[in-house]
């Protein structure tokens, strides 16, 4: 039985020590097999970081309040008398003081230069009510102050600030008629808020004629994750026609806005793995027949037919991973962290990087697997099956 | 002819890897049609703009409304054939999923302005008539299986009716065409009138001004007029021609053009390799034969046109099969209820094709054909 073994071992090891033999019929299938990996992982790193970009952003403890079948922040209108009713519903976290943690939001769509096209784009400026901040984890401001409320104030998120252009603090923008003061940068941990504009939400209102309306309402609940109390304290109030989610759920069903791209990455790299595919098994069938009078004359000395089948398996395997290494390592160089934004479904540019993570570098290598499996399956079949008497004859 | 015939028998000499080389080909040909007919549909929004056509916003974004009385001050404006005004109204159809592309705008100056939407006089008529009558492109239509006569609900996610209500009723007119087979047929209108009338908030304003003006070389004249006239009031304005509108939004989704391009590279850089190498190959397999092939008295050039021939012939062979593979793709795509614009293998994707696939063919082909020009009759028949 260890003969056996032995056998096979030695026979692949043959056959990978002499690949440089056969080296430009390898590196095609070595570098088919990355291009392959790279793409596949590229999109797949793009739909990954948009999804946790969302997912890190919205609290279990915080609730958000829309009007009914808006479904973004940006279609949803409140009035201030809304506001106040819904901010004494149960379920509501207070402060020391005993009034509730609340922040009521206006959500307006503003123009700025993205870089990546040089085109206008959409980004939100959210003006907060006092607990607004607050009420989201991990603000910093990593560069000048916060606004000053009722001041024509803006602060920047970092994601803006990457992807956008004429966002420097001590700079002045205009919006419409209005001019704003950028005192500062903040950051939220990269989370989706750092693709916003922050100012006041009275002085918003004012600049923008939104009188006194709102489009959401944030409030801090006294249990996370429970909005039943909120759900039903709208329900028994036939004024007030609203929705209520925690902002974990709300944000989440967004993130899914591209996992279209991870399909589209699928059927792409599935469909140039086949392309690839057809190289590897090519550059086997090629292999098998530069080695048959090798392949025979170990049968002759006594290797059993495995030895030859294991072996040419081997060497295709060898091949496609060392393909899917490298292509995993290129996405990883080239796109891992890359930065880009798109359009969100609150209708505005989410700044969001792609992430390689290490359950993705599975799924490339796992590809990899499939096509030097597949593609030295045949080969070694045929490998198999080479007569002795082919180690007698001359020629080819 | 009898070179044609040797190159023939040259490539299918070895089926297996013949049928190996071209599905590569295939593959990447395929990628290339399919993904290049779907970059062509993305940009026909900006291709197929009328240059004649102006699209006025809110300065601030697009988003922001507009007082609807700008309209009547634009259409005093020297130069402009006609003005009408579009609300974006957030409509959805039964479910919230389905989001389609309704506006509420003004018919008349609509069906001017917009004058690649396709219907007849007597449509027209009709939904003139009808405040509660909505047209719809006909791959919309399709898509949710409406028929002119129906009476279809439409909930907004935006606006609501007066009664909290966020359902508006429509009679469906018409089915329009459009007036190029990528011209966009996914969107709805509907009379300005009723909307304004029943919903709760935010009356009297409207969403964008598209200008038609009378000739194209006027835009620029028109686009300072408009803009200076409300230069310092509350909603100041921006007016941009309707391609650089159109190329600007679909900016926002991102760089597109940039991916699929990449895309389409590293498919036909991978094929390059596989077939390249196979082509070597394949030549120095038959270094022998060529040797005889010289001795008999084949010129050096005419062996260099049939190497050259054969790798042009798999190239062509492999590419034609994928862009028609692509086509029935790109038609089973347009059948599927997707709200996206019809994709086209049409005749500029097959030029760009053929120019691939030649150069495809030149460039694996053009190695082995100088090795087996430069091979020296002794060396070749020497060999084992």
């Amino acid at each position: 039985m260890t003969g056996f073994f032995s056998q096979i071992w030695t026979v692949i090891k043959m056959n990978v020590l002499s690949l440089p033999q056969r080296l430009w019929m390898s590196l095609a299938a070595v570098f088919a097999v990355s291009v392959v990996v790279a793409v596949l992982l590229a999109f797949l790193a793009m739909a990954t970081g948009f999804e946790e970009t969302l997912a890190g952003t919205g609290a279990d403890d915080v609730a958000i309040i829309t009007r009914t079948g808006s479904q973004s922040e940006v279609n949803s209108v409140l009035s201030r008398n809304t506001v106040n009713l819904v901010s004494t519903s149960p379920g509501i976290a207070t402060n020391g003081d005993g009034s509730a943690v609340y922040s009521a939001e206006v959500y307006v769509i503003v123009d700025g230069i993205k870089r990546s096209t040089q085109n206008e784009a959409n980004i939100p400026l959210r003006g907060l009510s006092p607990d607004g901040v607050d009420l989201r984890s991990s603000v910093s401001m990593t560069e000048g102050r916060m606004f000053e409320a009722g001041r024509n104030e803006i602060i920047v998120g970092a994601g803006v600030q990457r992807a956008f252009e004429g966002f420097e603090v001590g700079q002045q923008i205009r919006f419409g008629k209005t001019v704003w003061d950028i005192v500062g940068v903040f950051s939220t941990g990269g989370s989706a808020f750092e693709s916003e504009l922050w100012a006041d939400a009275p002085t918003v209102q004012g600049q923008f004629q939104r009188g006194s309306s709102f489009q959401t309402v944030r409030v801090r609940l006294s249990q996370p994750g429970n909005v039943e109390p909120i759900r039903e304290y709208i329900a028994n109030d036939p004024q007030l026609i609203l929705d209520v989610d925690t902002e974990a759920g709300f944000f989440a069903s967004q993130g899914k806005a591209l996992s279209g791209i991870a399909i589209f990455g699928w059927t792409l790299s599935v469909v140039m793995g086949l392309g690839a595919l057809a190289g590897a098994l090519n550059t086997m069938y090629t292999s098998v027949a530069s080695r048959v009078r090798e392949i025979a004359t170990l049968r002759a000395i006594g290797f059993n037919n495995s030895s030859a089948f294991f072996g040419t398996l081997a060497e295709s395997l060898v091949l496609s991973i060392i393909g899917g290494v490298l292509g995993a390592l290129f996405a990883w160089l080239f796109f891992d962290g890359f930065s880009a934004s798109t359009l969100g479904a609150g209708f505005t540019q989410v700044v969001f990087t792609f992430e390689l993570t290490p359950a993705l570098f599975v799924n490339g290598i796992v590809m990899a697997v499939i096509i030097g499996m597949v593609g030295g399956l045949f080969p070694a079949w045929r490998a198999a099956r080479v007569p002795v008497v082919s180690a007698f004859q001359g020629g080819e | 002819m009898k070179d044609l015939y040797l190159v023939f028998k040259n490539l299918t000499r070895k089926p297996l890897r013949l049928f190996l080389t071209v599905f590569a080909t295939f593959i990447a040909f395929m990628i290339f049609g399919t993904l290049g007919a779907f970059q062509q549909a993305l940009n026909s929004g900006v291709e197929l703009s009328a240059d004649d056509r102006l699209v006025t916003i809110n300065k601030i974004n697009f988003t922001q409304p507009l007082p609807i009385a700008y309209v009547n001050r634009i259409r005093a404006l020297d130069d402009i054939e006609s003005a009408t005004h579009l609300n974006w109204f957030g409509g959805y159809y039964q479910e919230a999923r389905n989001q389609m592309g309704m506006f509420a705008v003004d018919p008349e100056t609509f069906l001017v302005v917009y004058d690649e939407l396709l219907m007849t006089d007597e449509e027209k008529t009709l939904w003139l008539g009808n405040r509660q009558g909505l047209i719809a492109g006909e791959s919309i239509a399709a898509n949710f299986g409406w028929k002119v006569g129906d009476r279809v609900p439409v909930n907004s996610n935006i606006f609501s009716q007066r009664d909290g209500s966020t359902v508006w009723d429509f009679d469906v007119v018409a089915i329009y065409t459009g007036e190029d087979e990528q011209t966009d047929t996914n969107s709805v209108y509907f009379h300005y009138e009723y909307f304004n009338e029943t919903q709760s908030f935010g009356g009297d304003n409207i969403g964008f001004v598209g200008i038609k003006t009378d000739d194209p070389s006027k835009n620029e004249s028109v686009i300072k007029a408009v803009d200076d006239m409300f230069v310092n009031s509350s909603a100041e304005t921006e007016t941009v021609p309707e391609k650089a509108f159109n190329k600007a939004f679909l900016d926002q989704i991102g760089n597109l053009g940039l991916i699929l391009t990449s895309v389409i590279l590293a498919a036909f850089f991978v094929i390059l390799v596989i077939v390249g190498n196979s082509m070597i190959l394949s030549i120095r397999e038959r270094t022998g034969e060529i040797g005889v092939m010289k001795t008999l008295g084949f010129t050096s050039s005419r062996i260099f046109r049939m190497v050259l021939s054969e790798s042009l012939l798999l190239a062509l062979l492999g590419g034609t099969l994928g862009i028609v593979a692509s086509g029935a793709l790109a038609e089973a795509v347009n059948q599927a209820p997707i709200q996206l614009p019809t994709l086209v293998i049409g005749q500029s994707i097959w030029v760009q094709a053929l120019l691939f696939m030649i150069g495809l063919g030149l460039i694996t082909g053009i190695v082995p054909a100088t090795n087996a020009l430069r091979l020296n009759i002794i060396t070749a028949l020497s060999r084992d």
